[in-house]
């Protein structure tokens, strides 16, 4: 039975990694490297005017004007508890989750990488709470490290619709 | 010359060889239009079908012997025409009264084959005889399935045309019943259930095709004069009209769903009744209609439109959306700090006219979306009809304005809200007769709907000639149920929309008001939703008229842009009453907190919009602030805002669906800078604030 069981988690294992071979744009917060799926990634721009929206979560910047389209854009610093960018180069990475499109604000982008099975790594157990669940995996590849980030995860609608909550429950 | 009848093909076929190729080809293919897009009857179909099929063999080579071959596409194509002479003579034939009637073809179209055949949409759909003639007796089944190889935009396509003919059958019958000479009416009835029918059997609807023929057979021995189109059989026509709709919905419902077609409750009631139906109980004398002009009333609709295409409504909201892209676009371009400082006359000019084509694109793409109120009036006549006949009283009704055109998503919203107010007028506006008797009035009420262009918008009005609404009464119950103070400074309209108010119709002592409070706060919400206004003025006794003012469109809103602090936001236009800078003597506050401002007499909440929204640098003093009236009646509320920057044409926009929704705002628009302005939702705001607005009263 034991034996069985092993295995079959082993071949989960598997097939769950073997999804996350693939292309991954990396870009930088706060100094360090995550990566994003490509094909989640339908376009980069430039930092523009952003209105805020009230009564929203810190981390949700407001909303931009995307070819008379608007969408809504996620700061990633703040969103992961980072102080807000000081960079001069933000830009924001257009995503495509299923038919919802929207913004995050990143610091810098820096390449699209290939990374194979074997460089991928399981996101480690820390024993202090860091929020492991919106990693994929970490990238290993070229001598440098890249958190992989589960990026429908991270920007669950129903997470962003709680914040607005709480918010709402303490007004301004 | 490509073919579009049958005699046409059989012409052509006559002067080609078989060597014509090219030409056979023309022929083969618009013969197999016609075989499969019903331009032919189904008895001919199968002619049209092998000649098609014959043609096809010796243009593509693989016929053996090309010139028997033609000589067989010419026998084919006389057989089908053959098969039509038989249909016309059946048509032709006074059929005998009761149901063998109905296998003989309801369609003469000898007169004008071709131009009856220019018209697809009405003859299309001939029924299948062997059809006809299988349907069983009523049977009982409690359902059954959608056809395995159903085409499923096929089934669509037959659900809107067959709505379109339903409406128009049941303006035909409500025309009938004015006007039982109307025999005009009769065939359009007579055609719509027929042409359901017809395609209904084609997409394998065998139970929409059974019922509509048993319809159709009371509407055609009505239409043969053989029975008279008494109360009773009106009744029967209006219910197997509401039957149809039933069954539509059924199938529109298996098309969603699990692809299982319910039968809906009363169908087989219903088709006994058809069966059943005794045309004594609507006896009287037939033979004043002088019975030698029906062969001449030929069933045939002449259509009054132009040519159209149907288009997806999903299309052409598209198309419009990005027009309104295209104009803010452009204001951009022509508001462009370069453009201001353009030292080319020639540059400039080449924008200005860039501009002028972009409104008029802009004004050309809103107008195909807009439809006459003309189907949503007629709806509301049965409206009438069935209210007034369920309370027993006798009301008139009458439209004016029918072809004021409307954006056609309006149209969906304002329904709703015209059947309730129509429904109130008739059932509590109207007295009884007796009671108009007494007060001097003609015993028959009078509900008026009359549409017109007033200012940039489209007004409709509901008049009644009833009882009028007693401002007293209203007032005193609005005071009883601490929806207002003192009656003091507010005018009529804003006593008369106290009755909008949710929770007032549960008054129990104004009898002449009571009930109008039911669904009407509703009424309310979805002309707010369309950014509607409602005015009621009324004369106690003398009957009440309520103004809905709609925007012309959806697509456009017109918005004040106002600034608060380092924020834009643009608050609907049709929201706002008026904007003033306050003076000392206007402002208080209560138990400390909750400002207030008076202005003529009433009473209004103050919302600091930078506080509800907590924005940075905004005026924090009311008396260098402007306040902007938003609200109706009670509801009147006073936003404070820095200063206004104009007012502008916005294309409202959902907020991303990651936002999900935001309390306070409607959506975004994209202003002249590019930069997304919010766009104020004004209930919202008002009710983000409610303890103070508690408070305050």
């Amino acid at each position: 039975m034991t034996t069985t069981s092993t295995q079959s988690s082993a071949a989960a294992t598997i097939v769950a990694s073997a999804a996350r071979a693939g292309k991954y744009l990396t870009f930088f917060l706060a100094g360090e490297e995550y990566g994003l799926e490509i094909l989640k990634v339908s376009e980069i721009i430039g930092m523009q005017a952003i209105t805020r929206v009230p009564r929203t979560p810190d981390f949700v910047r407001g909303v931009i004007n995307l070819r008379g389209k608007v969408i809504p854009i996620t700061d990633l610093r703040l969103k992961f508890g980072m102080d807000a960018s000081t960079e001069q180069e933000s830009c924001i990475i257009v995503v495509q989750l299923r038919d919802v499109q929207t913004g995050i604000v990143v610091d810098r982008v820096s390449e699209v990488v290939m990374l194979a099975e074997a460089d991928i790594a399981d996101p480690p157990d820390f024993a202090n709470g860091v929020q492991t669940d919106l990693l994929l995996g970490i990238g290993k590849a070229g001598g440098c490290v890249r958190l992989l980030l589960d990026i429908d995860k991270v920007l669950a609608a129903h997470e962003v619709a709680q914040l607005t909550e709480s918010t709402m429950a303490h007004p301004v | 010359m490509i073919p579009t009848s049958l005699d046409d093909a059989v012409a052509l076929l006559m002067q080609l060889e078989v060597t014509d190729t090219g030409d056979l080809t023309v022929l083969q293919e618009a013969l197999v239009t016609m075989a499969f897009e019903n331009r032919v009857s189904s008895a001919q179909q199968p002619h049209v079908a092998r000649a098609a099929r014959l043609l096809g063999t010796i243009t593509n080579g693989s016929s053996t012997n090309a010139l028997a071959d033609l000589g067989s596409v010419s026998a084919a194509l006389d057989q089908a025409l053959n098969a039509r002479v038989v249909n016309d003579a059946n048509a032709h034939v006074r059929a005998a009264p009761g149901k063998s009637q109905t296998k003989s073809r309801a369609k003469p179209r000898t007169k004008n084959p071709a131009k009856s055949r220019a018209q697809p949409a009405v003859i299309a759909n001939t029924i299948d005889n062997s059809v006809v003639e299988r349907l069983p007796e009523p049977r009982t089944i409690a359902g059954e399935s959608l056809p395995d190889d159903a085409d499923l935009s096929l089934l669509r396509d037959f659900l809107s045309e067959a709505g379109e003919y339903i409406a128009a059958s049941e303006v035909a019958l409500l025309t009938l019943e004015a006007n039982p000479r109307e025999f005009e009416a009769v065939n359009t009835v007579f055609r719509a259930f027929h042409t359901v029918k017809g395609t209904a059997a084609f997409l394998g609807l065998a139970h929409i095709a059974e019922f509509a023929h048993e319809a159709e057979s009371l509407l055609m021995r009505v239409r043969d004069r053989q029975i008279n189109y008494g109360p009773a059989c009106a009744d029967l026509a209006l219910r197997s009209v509401d039957m149809l709709k039933s069954l539509l919905g059924a199938v529109e419902d298996a098309l969603v769903g699990d692809g299982l077609l319910l039968h809906p409750s009363g169908y087989h009631a219903l088709m006994t009744a058809l069966d059943e139906y005794n045309p004594a109980v609507d006896c009287e004398s037939l033979q004043t209609a002088p019975a030698s002009d029906a062969p001449s009333r030929v069933a045939r609709v002449e259509s009054t439109t132009e040519a159209t295409i149907r288009v997806r409504i999903d299309r052409l909201d598209r198309l419009i959306n990005m027009v309104g892209e295209l104009v803010i676009a452009q204001t951009m371009i022509a508001g462009d700090p370069h453009m201001a400082g353009a030292q080319s006359p020639e540059l400039t000019r080449k924008v200005n006219h860039a501009g002028k084509i972009v409104r008029e694109l802009q004004e050309l793409s809103m107008s195909m979306r807009m439809v006459p109120l003309r189907s949503t009036f007629q709806k509301l006549a049965r409206v009438v009809r069935d209210t007034a006949s369920k309370v027993g009283k006798s009301v008139q009704f009458t439209t004016d304005g029918d072809d004021v055109e409307i954006d056609r998503n309006l149209v969906d919203i304002l329904a709703d809200p015209l059947v309730h107010m129509v429904r109130n007028a008739v059932d509590h506006g109207i007295e009884q007769s007796d009671d108009r008797d007494r007060a001097g009035k003609s015993r028959t009420g009078s509900v008026r709907l009359s549409a017109y262009h007033s200012s940039g918008n489209v007004v409709v009005d509901l008049i009644d000639d009833g009882g009028g609404l007693h401002r007293d009464r209203i007032v005193d119950k609005a005071i009883e149920n601490g929806l207002i103070e003192s009656d003091r400074g507010m005018t009529d309209n804003e006593v008369f929309n106290l009755i909008f108010a949710p929770g007032f119709s549960t008054a129990e002592n104004v009898t002449e008001i009571s009930g109008r409070g039911v669904g009407l706060d509703v009424v309310r919400r979805n002309l707010e939703l369309i950014r509607g206004r409602l005015e009621i003025t009324s004369t106690a006794g003398a009957g009440t008229t309520f103004s809905l003012r709609l925007p012309l469109t959806l697509a456009v809103t017109e918005g004040m842009l106002v600034r608060v602090g380092v924020e834009r936001f643009v608050i609907p236009l049709t929201q706002i009453h008026m904007s003033f800078r306050p003076e000392p003597s206007m402002l208080s506050t209560v138990v400390g907190q909750g400002e207030m401002v008076l202005r003529r007499g009433v009473l209004m909440p103050i919302v600091r919009l930078h506080r509800t929204f907590s924005v940075q640098g905004a005026i924090e003093n009311p008396l260098a602030a402007l306040l902007v009236i938003v609200g109706d009646g009670a509801q009147r509320t006073a936003l404070m805002v820095d200063e206004l920057l104009g007012q502008q044409q916005v294309v409202a926009k959902p907020l991303g669906e990651a936002l999900g929704r935001i309390p306070g705002f409607s959506g975004g628009a994209i202003l002249g800078d590019g930069r997304v302005g919010l766009i104020l939702d004004v209930r919202e705001t008002m009710s983000l604030t409610t303890p103070l607005l508690q408070l305050a009263s």
